[in-house]
């Protein structure tokens, strides 16, 4: 059994050890414990603020183990992915080529720098534990902040978006960085995000990113190979997200060339799918063979200002305004038969 | 004896088939009659004055007088770009610096710009291979500096000469694999053969228009940007002493450079002197000299021994007939090497 909520602080001391643990690849959580902490903090302290516009809010998630009292995952949305400066990503253009004079025509692929997913909310900080083990509660963790936004739509843009670790080597160099950041950074690429924070919004990306398209047929092979695939850590979060609803053709990440997923809210299942209804207690345990069958797996989440998120084998909720949980969901949740909850099918 | 002289409509005919002896590589010389035909009715008119100074093309045959026969050909045209856009990229800096990360990156761009537009473009030369002896190609591309020391007010301020850019031993461009290649999908050749028929600006239109990093190119791409085809080093090197120079301008598709000069600058302008034809030999000390007449519609020059000084220039008669003059009329004389040490 297992939660998505809002992190504590008493979570620290397990995110230091779920974190040291982790996918280099992920470069945007935090390693360290005074930074986890400050996160921790910043965290409580965006769920506790009254939002008018989203801004420099970041939501922390935690997935727990019940059973075990263990923490299983993280992931994170930020309310405004360029509330500290502008968010850049390369855009995917295509520039047509014409001239009926000579008869020709094609199409160039060109990387514009582009800062159009600035006000955009980021999701970012998908971590589990045991990722190859992962079952339903990673898709409950990816969902569950989905779920939230929600719950409290005010607090996010209308848009989101999600990038992915690109692809590396086993000595951490990305062929897309070398053939495009190290001319204008002149260091290895892990050592370009140390410095920079793994961030996207700095001023000193414009200051040192190019300026002008990036003609991708001039890229060597290995860098235009590279463009929008994910890195292997990513694959997992890459199908949830891609089951959710984003699209990732339209932009790429400015140092590894990883995929940038985005969407508008009303493409995502989390936004269309989901159902309000009141809870209701199941009557008879779970266990009856026949039961079992017409079965199906829901992600339900509680209140934006009590936020709890489990996933539960209920019976079908489209036609009815209820929805039957066991009493072990409820506990979990929170709620009482009566309270509302929303959920969707998983 | 040779003589340059103003190309008249009877050179057509033994221009085509110079033209034919070419090859590939000059795109302003192709065995084209109407093409051909058509440039020096230009011509012709250029030197009659009957067309606008723009509008001019000044093209110079090299005659062998003792066979009639047509040893070599180059021109002046008085303004490029004027009917069709002329493109060259034009080499930019550009620098990404970032204090905080102590990163200070100096970017060499391409620029695709039309900076050229209206200056003065020697081109078209070309010399028989038996003609391939002595000063004579040296002296059929000095010609045209001559002329213009003559006839400045008929130039724009600025000169440029496109120089043929570098082949590898196969005769392809590392510069066009590295680049044009990608946006046009067709060979060298055939684009080359494209530009001789006219049709450079549709294809500088597939360009890309941005700025490119020339960081992003192929190093072989990047290493021969303003280098010339292997052929071509001594036509630079003499356009250089000249007062030509490169100044960051290449052709779009083999980067060969553009050779510019100010029309004032150029060691014609300063050191050709106005003088007087008179009939007699030279004497003391003497130095190979470009002698031409001063007539637009009639210009012709010869190539001598002279003599340093004086206020006439001794020439034989049959030089006097070469250059159409009598004894008394003006002439201008520029010598054919430079000076080692001049006005010292």
């Amino acid at each position: 059994m297992y939660v998505v909520r809002p992190v504590e602080p008493a979570d620290v001391g397990a995110l230091e050890a779920l974190l040291a643990a982790s996918t280099p690849g992920v470069h945007t959580l935090p390693r360290t414990r005074e930074k986890i902490a400050a996160l921790v903090e910043r965290s409580c302290a965006s769920f506790a603020a009254h939002v008018d516009i989203p801004s420099e809010e970041t939501y922390l998630f935690v997935l727990e183990d019940l059973e075990h009292r263990q923490l299983a995952g993280t992931a994170a949305i930020h309310a405004s992915a360029g509330s500290n400066g502008t968010y850049f990503a390369f855009r995917n253009d295509v520039i047509q080529q014409v001239s009926r004079d000579l008869n020709i025509s094609h199409s160039v692929h060109a990387l514009t720098l582009c800062s159009e997913l600035t006000a955009y909310s980021q999701l970012s900080g998908f971590t589990v534990r045991d990722r190859e083990k992962a079952g339903r509660e990673a898709a409950l963790l990816s969902r569950g902040r989905l779920l939230y936004a929600v719950l409290a739509p005010h607090r996010f843009g209308d848009r989101f978006f999600v990038p992915l670790a690109g692809v590396t080597d086993d000595n951490g160099q990305s062929p897309f960085w070398d053939a495009l950041g190290r001319k204008f950074f002149k260091m290895d690429f892990l050592d370009a995000e140390r410095v920079i924070g793994g961030a996207r919004n700095r001023t000193l990306i414009v200051e040192l990113m190019p300026h002008y398209p990036v003609y991708v047929p001039l890229l060597p092979g290995l860098a235009q190979e590279a463009m929008g695939q994910i890195h292997p850590s990513g694959e997992l979060a890459f199908n949830l997200l891609a089951e959710e609803g984003f699209e990732a053709d339209e932009y790429i990440d400015i140092f590894d060339g990883g995929p940038i997923l985005q969407a508008h809210k009303n493409a995502l299942r989390s936004f269309c799918g989901s159902m309000v209804r009141r809870v209701a207690t199941q009557d008879q345990p779970p266990g009856a063979p026949a039961q079992l069958d017409t079965m199906v797996n829901y992600a339900v989440a509680s209140s934006e200002r009590n936020f709890r998120a489990v996933v539960v084998p209920c019976t079908p909720a489209e036609s009815g305004d209820t929805l039957c949980l066991p009493s072990w969901a409820q506990q979990a949740l929170r709620v009482a038969p009566g309270d509302n909850v929303i959920c969707v099918r998983i | 004896m040779l003589v340059i002289r103003a190309i008249t409509l009877d050179d057509v005919d033994p221009l085509i088939e110079m033209a034919r002896q070419v090859g590939s590589g000059m795109t302003t010389l192709k065995p084209d009659r109407d093409m051909l035909g058509e440039r020096v009715s230009t011509a012709v008119a250029s030197f009659a004055q009957t067309i606008p100074p723009e509008e001019r093309d000044y093209m110079f045959v090299m005659e062998d007088t003792a066979n009639g026969r047509l040893a070599g050909v180059c021109a002046i045209k008085a303004a490029v770009g004027l009917n069709e856009p002329f493109y060259n990229y034009r080499i930019g800096t550009l620098v990404h610096s970032s204090r905080e990360l102590n990163v200070f990156s100096r970017m060499d761009t391409l620029y695709l710009s039309n900076d050229l537009t209206g200056s003065s473009e020697l081109c078209s030369l070309f010399l028989m291979p038996e003609y391939r002896t002595g000063h004579n190609g040296k002296w059929l591309s000095k010609s045209r500096f001559l002329f213009i020391a003559q006839f400045q007010q008929l130039f724009t301020e600025k000169i440029i000469a496109e120089m043929r850019g570098y082949q590898a031993e196969d005769g392809t461009s590392p510069f066009y694999e590295g680049l044009g290649r990608h946006f046009f999908k067709m060979d060298f050749d055939h684009v080359d053969g494209l530009t001789a028929v006219g049709k450079k600006s549709f294809i500088a239109e597939l360009m890309p228009r941005q700025p490119l990093y020339v960081a992003y190119l192929p190093e072989d791409a990047q290493a021969v940007i303003g280098q010339v085809h292997r052929s071509t080093l001594p036509a630079r090197k003499l356009l250089e002493q000249e007062g030509m120079h490169y100044e960051g301008y290449v052709d779009i598709f083999d980067a060969g450079p553009v050779l510019q000069g100010r029309v004032s600058e150029l060691r014609a302008v300063r050191d050709s002197v106005p003088t007087v034809a008179d009939e007699g030999t030279p004497e003391g000390e003497c130095d190979i000299t470009l002698v031409s007449n001063t007539k637009l519609d009639d210009f012709r020059m010869i190539l001598t021994q002279t003599c340093n000084g004086g206020a006439k220039v001794a020439l034989s008669m049959r030089e006097l007939q070469l250059l159409n003059c009598q004894a008394g009329d003006p002439v201008r004389t520029l010598s054919l090497n430079v000076r080692k040490n001049t006005n010292a």
